[in-house]
């Protein structure tokens, strides 16, 4: 019963951390049309920011709630100079994020050399219910994603600022019309994703700590994850992320993790191939 | 796109004033404008391979040895590189996991000469070519045919996932030695002699190279070619014509990882050992490097991005080797950005990147307005 439990919570809280990861890449990709190949870096980079407070003397907690603010600045920056050239073209997007994924990640490999870093978590100790003990930070990380997961959907549900994004999203030209700075929501849409992927850096740090190719482990099951859920939703994404993270967490307790990493991939693949528009078709939130 | 019109215009109707249309179609687009009539009257492409063939004839007798190891190796990537240009600049398939096809043909004689002790070029190396085949015609068939045409996103996903699946499964199994690969691989023979490295092993890469990049060459300018040509500038429109765009994307991707094996096999042995990078997604996106940068769907730039980067990278990973692969993302982004083409777009115009197709007629060069 209690080993059962531990496990569950392992499956939880992995599913957890798929799920802030893939939740700005999923808003990007569905918002937007591109899939963000330097998203990984993005998490990289929020790693990297609460590191760098933590080796500084700072809280960490203080450099996990700079880290989104900072990536999500640099992800507003990038979309005006580079990603905006982009939108026309998948392809070329899915290339050009590339580049500059490329670009960030040896720039952090050249900072932190070829080392993993390990960075404390902010809640130590555990957390005890009866005979069972369970990790305080990846239930943290738990309450976390719920929270951000919550906020996403009223974010673009319930405010005017999600309303014109998903304007933008359905008809740019008819939101062009009406006077909403079409621009303007896709540089804050980006800049949103990228923020999110910061804060998922930070706050996964402590569990994975830092190493230079951190993104790019994430990146592949991310976009399979979003694949899997469709793209076009807010729902969609976060349902693939699930479903992918609870499998890639539950089926190395039954089999060798070795042949359930790679299994994950091929029923993934398989999934998408028979049913293209993924689990939640469809647009809007 | 002006100039694949052209081409199929001129090989579906043939007479004179079709041309008139074409030369019309291409004059009209600006940017490339200069170049292509630059270019019209004279061909740049052989003069550019002839040079790159000249040189890398040349190349053993100035080089030292180590170097002439090097060479090989690029010569052996610029093959592969070629499998992807084939896949990507002419069938228009994004393939993030061509080193699939590589590194499994490298570990499939790697394990035969291991194994079975076979050694002999005249074995392993259509052994290699055929698991190539094999592998992306598995892997193509499913991802490129069935009742809902692929998208191109889903296949460059799809590609990537097999490239990163099989990375690993070769990192956890056994057999495959794991994460160390399968190290001391005995030479290449043919007969009783070893093929080692340096400039016999160096001749041989390039003796392969060259005619498998007139293969490709003789496929892409025949009327297989420009059907393809035909699905890179416009898709839809070679739909219409009644092509089956799926089958003809699948047979690309299969004679892609045909070559992607047979570069596979060769650094397999060149190199002497096997690991399970070979396979993964670090490979496959370099390929996808090479190519963007030497300029996609010319082949020549396959080859020619790959001796820049790889030679660039050699030279000055002594003294930058930290931020060599921070200025190798600049310049790819940059390239990217400004030089979709690719490098050889300096020298080489739109109208002779797509090529002419069937008899040649003769242009008439002030027909354009």
């Amino acid at each position: 019963m209690a080993s059962s439990f531990v496990a569950a919570f392992e499956i939880l809280s992995f599913g957890a951390i798929i799920v802030l990861v893939v939740l700005g890449l999923g808003i990007i990709a569905s918002m937007m049309g591109i899939f963000n190949f330097a998203q990984g870096e993005f998490v990289l980079l929020g790693a990297y920011v609460t590191y760098l407070a933590f080796a500084k003397g700072l809280p960490i907690w203080a450099g996990m709630i700079a880290a989104p603010f900072i990536v999500g600045a640099l992800g507003f920056v990038l979309e005006a100079l580079i990603i905006r050239r982009f939108y026309a073209a998948p392809i070329v997007a899915m290339l050009g994020t590339y580049a500059l994924g490329l670009i960030i990640r040896e720039a952090v490999r050249g900072l932190i050399g070829g080392f993993y870093l390990t960075v404390p978590e902010p809640i130590g100790g555990s957390i005890d219910i009866g005979s069972m003990h369970i990790s305080a930070w990846r239930f943290t990380i738990i309450v976390i994603t719920l929270l951000v997961m919550a906020g996403c959907y009223l974010l673009l549900a319930r405010t005017s600022f999600g309303l014109r994004v998903r304007a933008t999203l359905e008809n740019p030209a008819l939101a062009r019309a009406s006077g909403i700075s079409t621009p303007l929501i896709y540089g804050a849409t980006f800049a949103f994703g990228a923020a999110l992927a910061g804060l998922a850096g930070a706050l996964i740090v402590p569990v994975f700590s830092l190493f230079a190719d951190l993104g790019i482990r994430f990146l592949i099951q991310g976009f399979v994850a979003v694949m899997v859920g469709g793209v076009g939703s807010f729902i969609g994404p976060v349902a693939g992320a699930g479903l992918i993270g609870t499998l890639s967490a539950a089926l190395p307790w039954v089999m060798s993790p070795v042949v359930a990493d790679v299994l994950v991939f091929v029923l993934a693949i398989a999934f998408i191939k028979f049913r293209p528009q993924g689990l939640i078709a469809g647009k809007g939130v | 796109m002006g100039a694949a019109e052209q081409a199929v215009a001129r090989v579906s109707e043939g007479p004179d004033e079709v041309i008139d249309e074409g030369a019309a179609a291409t004059g009209a687009p600006a940017g490339h404008t200069t170049a292509a009539q630059a270019t019209a009257g004279r061909k740049v492409l052989p003069i550019v391979e002839g040079l790159v063939l000249l040189a890398a004839l040349v190349l053993p007798f100035v080089l030292q040895d180590y170097l002439t190891v090097f060479a090989t190796r690029v010569v052996i990537l610029a093959l592969f590189a070629l499998s992807f240009d084939l896949v990507w600049g002419y069938a228009g398939i994004m393939s993030f996991g061509q080193a699939l096809f590589f590194g499994s043909a490298g570990y499939g004689v790697a394990l035969l000469a291991r194994d079975l002790n076979i050694t002999s070029l005249l074995l392993v190396l259509p052994a290699g070519t055929l698991i190539g085949l094999a592998t992306s015609l598995l892997l193509g068939g499913f991802l490129l045919l069935g009742r809902h045409p692929a998208s191109v996103i889903f296949v460059s996903l799809g590609t990537m996932t097999g490239s990163y699946a099989a990375d690993r499964l070769a990192r956890g199994w056994y057999y495959l030695g794991g994460q160390n690969g399968i190290p001391s691989i005995p030479p290449m023979t043919l007969g009783s002699t070893d093929i080692t490295e340096g400039p016999v092993y160096y001749y041989m890469a390039l003796g392969i190279l060259v005619v498998v990049y007139l293969l490709c060459r003789f496929l892409v300018r025949s009327q297989f070619g420009l059907a393809l040509a035909g699905l890179r500038e416009n898709e839809q429109r070679i739909v219409f014509f009644g092509y089956k765009v799926q089958h003809l994307k699948a047979i690309v991707f299969a004679v892609g990882g045909a070559v992607a094996g047979l570069a596979g096999s060769l650094y397999a042995f060149h190199e002497g050992f096997v690991w399970p990078n070979m396979l993964g997604v670090v490979i496959s996106t370099q390929v996808v490097l090479y190519v963007l940068f030497g300029g996609s769907g010319t082949l020549i730039g396959a080859v020619i991005g790959t001796v820049i980067i790889e030679g660039v990278s050699f030279w000055l990973s002594d003294n930058y080797r930290d931020i060599w692969p921070i200025i190798l993302g600049v310049l790819l982004l940059l390239v990217i950005m400004f030089r979709p083409l690719g490098l050889i777009s300096f020298v080489l115009g739109e109208r002779e990147r797509v090529g002419s197709f069937g008899t040649r007629i003769k242009e008439k060069r002030n027909a354009a307005p």
